[in-house]
């Protein structure tokens, strides 16, 4: 009886080798056209990014324009990257996709290297207002990839009740319902807001009283979700949520009984940047690949699969109306004006948002 | 009811209970082999549009996910190979051989057969970062030999148990020495110890979820490019790839349980 | 004379070879490690999430907290359901499967095993695909007309436990089923003729000579579970989280490796207070590795 279980695993094992071989010629042979197009072996690229955010195609494509092979790893969370990076060995990662507060914080961290303005040819099809942030004056350490909103999700087809608020979230008309991001600053954020406070509220005694109200949403919360919250709402599991724009775009393309909110506190503002880690392996790789990023025909890739807010003016232009007049793919400017980014905060401060979270999810 | 009758119903009731049970264990199975015939091109790849076997051609070119199901094949036979003998070499030792320090050892065999995988991973996690191991291959290997050594130990300790050395000490008096008698006489001997605790050692690598999350790096190993994949929604090359490696399990099955393979040979 | 059984030899060299290898992996991949984890349980970390190593014991306050203690009781619950029912599930099905007449006896066997050959994560979001909203349960359901609005099934402590119990319940149907091979035929004869009726027969005779089947299968099962956090992640949603998730948690997005590292002697102490308990009511270690 054992002798035949063996018998099986040792075919079943040299099966798979022979799959793994085909696998890893397979690769072998698109790398081998790659670099014929190229010049000589033009290296790699580590990449680490926010899940369904960049098109594999898009790889693909510099890949076969370049030769560089690209590793691509993804985190769902700004946090996750962040631990991630720290916890492995120094250069790890070449490239990685902080949001605007993760880059402010990086920089005091001592974690990103200066990106090499002559390198980036591409940066003047960026928008003037995206550019030289609070987070990073002058662009020394990032540029832009797309910005979006943590907006307000509902299958008006499901859903009787009359959404227009961060606070009508909380309703418990929607028991059981709702699809949220699973991002503490996010979700506490948006808690804060529908109290009219700020998402970066320090006040101990504010920030007891968000956590109360936090806990009402608990019973109203089916899922957390930060990679594909657009999956529970088109598959029906959530009528309404707390999701990306783009999610909610994507979804609405599935569905149109799918409607986007914006708050009228003012929603979550957050704009997501390219970096290059300190100790990078391959920074002009990096160079490279960024500034191939900046590239408008790149840039209308990337919007064509997942629509968030592009701040590449070029790219913007060329895709008109389908672009600009969808307002899940482009926020309107007064959503924008009336909405508000994450800040960093003092660890005591965020061990009691650490310790809201907890209490929510349990 | 008579007695025979009474008897057939509880016969009846116990097979429809088993058919129960197997469908329960299968049910999940019969999902992953039917959207891996689905049609739909677009995320989340939930809903049914026709029927099509487009995706086991297109898993060809899925070289991320054949590279990572590659990778945990690589790490599972390494790992198993030197778990195994690490882990025969030990059994034997702790059974014949005196020394201090021994209880202790086998104490602490017991601690990655008993301990929840994920404090295993975290531990393995922080003494890589601490030590500036990058994580890697390298790391996912040591990991899986360190959880799996201890299954090998105790399932080659199972078939010492009813050793007899004296067999050994025949060897060595008919003139081989230490090193032969371990080869000719020992390892036989043991044989469905080693394979039971090699094919633990396989099993659990090729399906571990936890310790690898926390030391693979960058490395994908098939599990991680599956649950990667249930993030954006699993397509369904992920599932003609599951079903490929379901159908090469049964396949053997067949032929190892049903004489099919025997027959073959024979009529050569 | 008779020889001995076994011969005890104190030679060095002998046992340093051979058990050399496996004192160096259990000493650095294992003994180390959880040291250090040790240790930076009682360490903090500063506004950079880098860990301080000044001794304080602010980690093991904040999980005291009743929020926490929360959790590990809805830890426990799930894990003690998950227990209960593979016990009840797994009993009869290895007892049918291993006393079976039939001459596909190997096969049966073979049919539980194949689908765990089948990668876990995938089954466990299979499940995920069946019971959804628009899932092939409901919508077969609502074919058959024997519901009007789709059955709300996914996303809950209820799908946590079982996707839990699908996962586990091969560690109590392998152990069930070797001691149920090895139940002597005779003895259960005798019962009867002593005149015992089916039921005194299981509850007297076979239950306790399976008894350490089912022990085995229990810590084998109950202790995993409290560290499964990619079971309640794919089914429940982030509603049902056990130890695992929070420990993960704080080891990935909390970026709070010595509250993690706190979180995981917890649950180690957990681990500890089980199998001590196992031991007491004659469990034996060895049957769990195999």
């Amino acid at each position: 009886m054992k002798n035949k279980i063996i018998a099986l695993a040792l075919t079943f094992t040299t099966g798979a080798l022979i799959l793994a071989g085909c696998g890893s010629s397979a690769s072998g042979a698109s790398a081998g056209t790659s670099s014929s197009s190229g010049s000589k072996d033009a290296g790699t690229l580590n990449v680490f990014v926010w899940t369904e955010y960049v098109p594999q195609s898009v790889f693909d494509e510099f890949t076969k324009k370049t030769g560089i092979k690209v590793n691509v790893s993804t985190y769902s969370s700004n946090e996750d990257m962040l631990a991630k990076v720290k916890s492995e060995t120094e250069g790890t990662y070449d490239i990685v996709q902080p949001s605007d507060y993760m880059v402010e914080l990086m920089i005091g961290q001592d974690m990103l290297q200066k990106l090499d303005q002559t390198k980036l040819t591409n940066l003047s099809n960026i928008g003037e207002s995206y550019l030289n942030p609070s987070y990073d004056p002058g662009n020394a350490y990032s540029v832009p990839y797309q910005g979006g909103v943590g907006a307000i999700a509902v299958n008006t087809a499901k859903v009787d009740l009359d959404i227009d608020s961060y606070d009508d979230l909380f309703d418990s008309a929607l028991k059981n319902s709702l699809v949220v991001l699973d991002d503490y600053r996010a979700v506490i954020g948006m808690t804060a807001r529908s109290m009219g406070y700020s998402m970066n509220e320090t006040d101990t005694g504010k920030l007891s009283e968000i956590s109360d109200k936090l806990m009402t949403l608990k019973d109203n919360v089916k899922l957390y979700d930060s990679d594909s919250p657009k999956s529970a709402l088109i598959a029906g599991d959530c009528t309404a949520g707390f999701v990306w724009s783009a999610e909610i775009a994507l979804a609405m393309e599935e569905n149109p009984d799918i409607k986007v909110v914006y708050p009228s506190e003012g929603a979550y503002l957050f704009m997501d940047n390219w970096c290059v880690t300190k100790g990078a392996k391959n920074y002009d790789n990096a160079m490279t690949f960024i500034n191939y990023m900046l590239d408008p025909d790149t840039a209308q890739m990337v919007s064509a699969e997942f629509p968030y807010l592009q701040p590449n003016q070029t790219a913007v232009e060329a895709m008109g109306s389908d672009y600009s007049d969808n307002e899940a793919k482009n926020p309107p400017a007064e959503a924008i004006a009336a909405g508000e980014y994450v800040q960093n905060l003092d660890p005591d401060v965020l061990s009691i948002y650490d310790d809201m979270w907890t209490k929510l999810k349990q | 009811m008579t007695r025979a009758g009474k008897a057939k119903l509880m016969t009846g009731l116990g097979r429809f209970y088993t058919v129960l049970v197997y469908i329960f264990l299968f049910l999940p199975i019969s999902v992953i082999v039917v959207n891996s015939m689905n049609a739909t091109t677009s995320k989340p790849y939930l809903s049914w549009k026709g029927f099509t076997l487009s995706w086991y051609a297109k898993l060809w070119s899925n070289t991320e996910l054949l590279s990572s199901f590659g990778n945990t094949m690589i790490i599972a036979i390494v790992s198993t190979l030197v778990s195994t003998a690490i882990g025969t070499l030990a059994a034997v030792g702790l059974y014949r051989y005196r020394f201090r320090g021994k209880d202790l050892i086998n104490g602490l065999l017991y601690i990655p057969v008993v301990i929840p995988e994920i404090v295993f991973g975290i531990s393995l996690l922080s003494m890589f970062a601490k030590m500036s191991i990058p994580r890697g291959m390298f790391t996912l290997i040591l990991a899986h030999i360190s959880f799996s050594v201890p299954f090998v130990v105790f399932n080659v300790r199972a078939c010492l148990t009813n050793y007899d050395i004296s067999v050994e000490e025949a060897s060595m008096d008919l003139g081989a020495n230490r090193v032969k008698t371990f080869f000719n006489v020992t390892f036989p001997m043991l044989m469905p110890g080693i394979t039971g605790g090699a094919l633990l050692a396989f099993t659990l690598s090729i399906d571990d979820v936890i310790i690898s999350y926390f030391v693979n790096g960058q490395t994908k190993t098939y599990p991680l490019k599956v649950m990667e994949s249930i993030k954006s929604g699993v397509s369904p090359d992920v599932n003609a790839l599951s079903t490929l490696i379901l159908l090469g399990t049964i396949l053997f099955v067949i032929l190892t349980q049903t004489n099919v393979l025997k027959k073959l040979v024979r009529k050569k | 004379m008779k020889k001995s059984k076994h011969e005890w030899k104190s030679n060095g060299l002998p046992a340093l070879v051979t058990v050399g290898p496996v004192a160096v992996i259990l000493v650095f991949l294992v003994v180390l490690p959880l040291m250090y984890v040790a240790v930076m349980s009682f360490c903090s970390i500063d506004s950079y999430y880098n860990v301080v190593y000044k001794f304080t014991l602010r980690n093991y306050a904040q999980l005291a907290d009743p929020d926490y203690i929360h959790i590990y009781l809805q830890s426990i619950l799930i894990a003690l359901l998950t227990t209960v029912i593979c016990v009840l599930v797994a009993y009869p099905f290895a007892y049918l499967i291993a006393r079976t007449k039939s001459r596909n006896k190997n096969l049966l066997y073979m049919l539980v095993i194949i689908p765990f050959w089948t990668n876990s994560l995938i089954r466990i979001y299979g499940w995920r695909t069946f019971l959804g909203t628009n899932g092939w349960l409901n919508n077969a359901l609502i074919k058959l007309h024997m519901i009007s609005e789709p059955l709300d099934m996914l996303f809950n402590r209820g799908t946590t436990v079982l996707g839990m119990v699908y996962c586990l319940i091969p560690f109590m149907v392998l152990p069930l089923y070797s001691s149920f091979e090895k139940l002597d035929v005779n003895l259960l004869e005798a019962s009867a003729d002593l005149g015992a009726t089916k039921l005194k027969t299981l509850k007297e005779i076979i239950i306790p000579l399976t008894a350490d089947g089912i022990f085995s299968g229990c810590i084998m099962i109950f202790i995993p579970c409290l560290g499964y956090f990619f079971v309640s992640d794919i089914l429940g949603g982030g509603n049902a989280d056990v130890i695992g998730n929070l420990i993960e948690r704080q080891f990935q997005s909390g970026n709070n490796w010595p509250l993690g590292s706190a979180l995981s002697i917890i649950l180690i102490i957990i681990t500890l207070l089980l199998v001590k308990a196992y031991q007491k009511i004659g469990g034996s270690m060895e049957s769990l590795a195999l």
